[in-house]
């Protein structure tokens, strides 16, 4: 049994698989570094997934285009992370409190809208055509390479911006001068504030950019992986990239190389599910039971570190 | 005077806010549904009368729904009250009814001391399933609610593989455990009706709680820790082990309160996802501002709410997962900090000036 794992383990389907399944995390786990940078933790982000994947369908099968679908995903998670920061900023509603409220209404709230706009209940499969689904992409050159091509190449163009999205956060965040501001203000608020750095606007673009990147997470879900919306598609991946997040140290490439466990976790989990002698409710639970250990390990990590250096 | 003002203010705040929430709704109710009429009076007015007199069945299921939300409602005020941000209650809930259950269904005890075994035991898993992010979070300082989120999903999947490979009864179509044993049900306080004793299980517990936080030093210490941890630490409390108690004791309400609603509403353990308690105890303990005298009332009021929600959804064709974004509204609103602010401000002013004027009069009394 565990032989037949190892050999299913070294395989290029595997390695296209936790690519596949990375992608949305890595989203996510991306808008919650851009966040908390900026001091406020957005753990609204499943909330904003769900919501954001829902629209992107929507948009999607409005107009038969999935890039509208997907820019419509952008611009509503975009304007949740904005609304967050409204009820967060300016009426100073706890900002965990405002994201359990998101939350709440992409859990059954997004039953509710489906219906209003198309009087679907539970899932859009019924609407899905090949052309709201975001098109997968076959790199020239590198589809070539072998065990490599296989890997790297054919995933959803979607996929390609996130990992891309890893380095243009990175230059945000250390490059421009917006990043710096971003994180002045989630370093020492009244610092920033002394030196005339609009604290409340900086947080408020945050947030929006959070919302954006989270609502491209969405649409990858329900545009490319599971090819429609459901109840239940996000299924805690916003609360892993939370995990992602505090793991990776709040930085794009950390949080890349921790969605990429969660990744591993999960295709893992996957592969043992058709095997017999694994449960496959066990299984399921792996990746967050991962998070967990990791979460554990990276905290100890940390306070050994700590001791070290005051030693 | 002062207070008196205060008070009212508050009451005109919570006030405002469900009425924006029940705005909110009325929009939806419009966009939705062909007979907004009837939807209305199914969400407001047919929960308590329909047809001109008292809807008594209904009104009984209203107080059977508030059981289990009290519960996780309870836990969460008191992990909250701490500014713990723990959110496993949902988990917690399922454990505790997943092994109220089994102890329902394997082992016979006499029928008084049975239900009671069964509460007990789901009350110490879900206080036990607590340590592992309080103990996370006292000794690594790593974030209880990312462990919490994390616990929640574990905790289900691990409940479902019991559920389907060893406990399962395989001559039914759906997957459920075989029937609790008669000695083992939460008796119904009104036979034919939705209300048990769990109802009453539920308001001693409130009170106990009540007690703890306003009465005890440990129920002052997670107040104190929530409102000032620094200082509780330099005072001499001891931080740690009062965080890890607060989370414990959320654990034993939610999972006491999963196993009483396992016991009373159902005939076997068929939950195959998260109940949704303690996600909606969340809502109930941000209501109750965190006041456990409260909680009964916020639970009143959501459960009324989603009663409404599902007669809508029976009569008028309004999907009743509406009540999600009326309590995310209700939710925003009520937590916020500042809402109303500029009311708050005025009242404030006016008190001060009041507060001068008097000083002047009685100044100026002692001269003459």
């Amino acid at each position: 049994m565990f032989e037949q794992l190892i050999s299913m383990v070294f395989t290029t389907s595997f390695g296209y698989s936790i690519i596949r399944i990375t992608s949305p995390i890595l989203f996510a786990a991306l808008a919650a570094v851009v966040a908390e940078k900026a001091g406020v933790s957005n753990i609204g982000l499943e909330g904003i997934m769900g919501i954001s994947a829902l629209f992107g369908v929507l948009f999607a099968y409005w107009t038969n285009n999935w890039l509208v679908g997907v820019l419509g995903a952008l611009v509503v998670g975009a304007f949740l992370g904005l609304i967050m920061g409204f009820f967060a900023l300016k009426l100073k509603t706890d900002i965990i409190l405002a994201g359990i409220a998101i939350n709440l209404m992409g859990g059954g709230g997004t039953i509710f809208l489906l219906y209003l706009f198309t009087g679907l209940k539970g899932n859009t499969a019924s609407l899905t055509t090949p052309a709201m689904l975001t098109p997968r992409i076959n790199i020239p050159l590198v589809q070539d390479i072998p065990v490599l091509g296989p890997i790297l190449s054919g995933h959803s163009i979607l996929t390609y911006v996130a990992f891309l999205l890893v380095l243009l956060v990175w230059v945000l965040l250390y490059k421009t001068a917006t990043g710096l501001r971003i994180r002045a203000v989630g370093e020492n608020p009244n610092a920033a504030d002394s030196v005339g750095v609009s604290v409340l606007k900086i947080q408020y673009i945050a947030l929006a950019i959070s919302g954006a990147l989270s609502g491209l997470g969405g649409a990858y879900m329900s545009m490319y992986y599971s090819q429609s919306w459901n109840t239940g598609i996000i299924a805690g991946r916003g609360f892993i990239a939370l995990a992602a997040q505090a793991m990776g140290q709040g930085e794009p490439v950390g949080a890349m190389l921790s969605s990429l466990l969660f990744g591993f976790a999960s295709a893992l989990g996957n592969k043992m599910e058709g095997m017999p002698g694994f449960s496959s409710y066990l299984v399921a639970a792996i990746p967050y039971a991962v998070t967990i250990i990791g979460l554990v390990l990276y905290a100890a990590a940390t306070i050994k570190r700590i001791k070290k250096t005051r030693k | 005077m002062k207070h008196k003002r205060k008070f009212m203010f508050e009451m005109i705040r919570g006030l405002a806010a469900i009425v924006i929430a029940i705005a909110v709704a009325f929009v939806l109710i419009l966009l939705s549904s062909d007979s907004p009429g009837t939807a209305l009076e199914c969400l407001l007015i047919r929960p308590v009368f329909s047809g001109g007199s008292l809807n008594v069945k209904s009104i009984w299921a209203i107080l059977g729904r508030m059981t289990p939300i009290i519960f996780t409602g309870l836990g969460v005020c008191v992990m909250f009250s701490a500014n713990q941000f723990n959110l496993a209650g949902e988990g917690t809930t399922m454990l505790g009814g997943f092994i109220g259950g089994l102890i329902a269904i394997y082992i016979p005890m006499s029928a008084g001391l049975h239900p009671a075994v069964c509460i007990l035991a789901g009350a110490v898993v879900g206080g036990l399933a607590m340590l592992i992010p309080a103990i996370i979070k006292v000794k690594l300082n790593a974030s209880e609610m990312v462990c919490s989120l994390m616990l929640n999903y574990v905790i289900m999947y691990i409940i479902l593989h019991f559920l389907n490979n060893t406990f399962a009864d395989r001559s039914k179509g759906s997957t459920q455990t075989y029937p609790f044993l008669e000695t083992a049900k939460v008796t119904k306080l009104i036979p034919g009706t939705e209300l048990t004793w769990g109802f009453l299980a539920a308001i001693v517990a409130t009170a106990v709680i009540a007690v703890f936080m306003f009465r005890t030093r440990w129920g002052y210490a997670i107040r104190m820790i929530g409102i000032n941890e620094s200082f509780s630490k330099y005072s001499g409390m001891k931080v740690g082990a009062i965080i890890i108690a607060s989370q414990v004791i959320g654990g034993l309400l939610s999972g006491m309160g999963g196993a009483i609603e396992a016991l009373g509403r159902y005939n076997t353990f068929l939950w195959k996802e998260l109940p949704g308690y303690g996600w909606t105890g969340m809502t109930v303990a941000i209501l109750a501002k965190n006041n456990p005298i409260m909680v009964p009332f916020a639970a009143l009021f959501i459960a009324y709410l989603n009663r409404g929600c599902e007669l809508m959804s029976i009569y008028a064709g309004v999907p009743s997962e509406m009540i999600d974004i009326i309590q995310a509204v209700i939710f925003l609103f009520f937590a916020a900090e500042q809402f109303m602010a500029k009311t708050r401000q005025k009242i404030v002013v006016k008190d001060a000036k009041e507060e001068m004027r008097e000083k002047q009069l009685a100044a100026e009394g002692g001269n003459v």
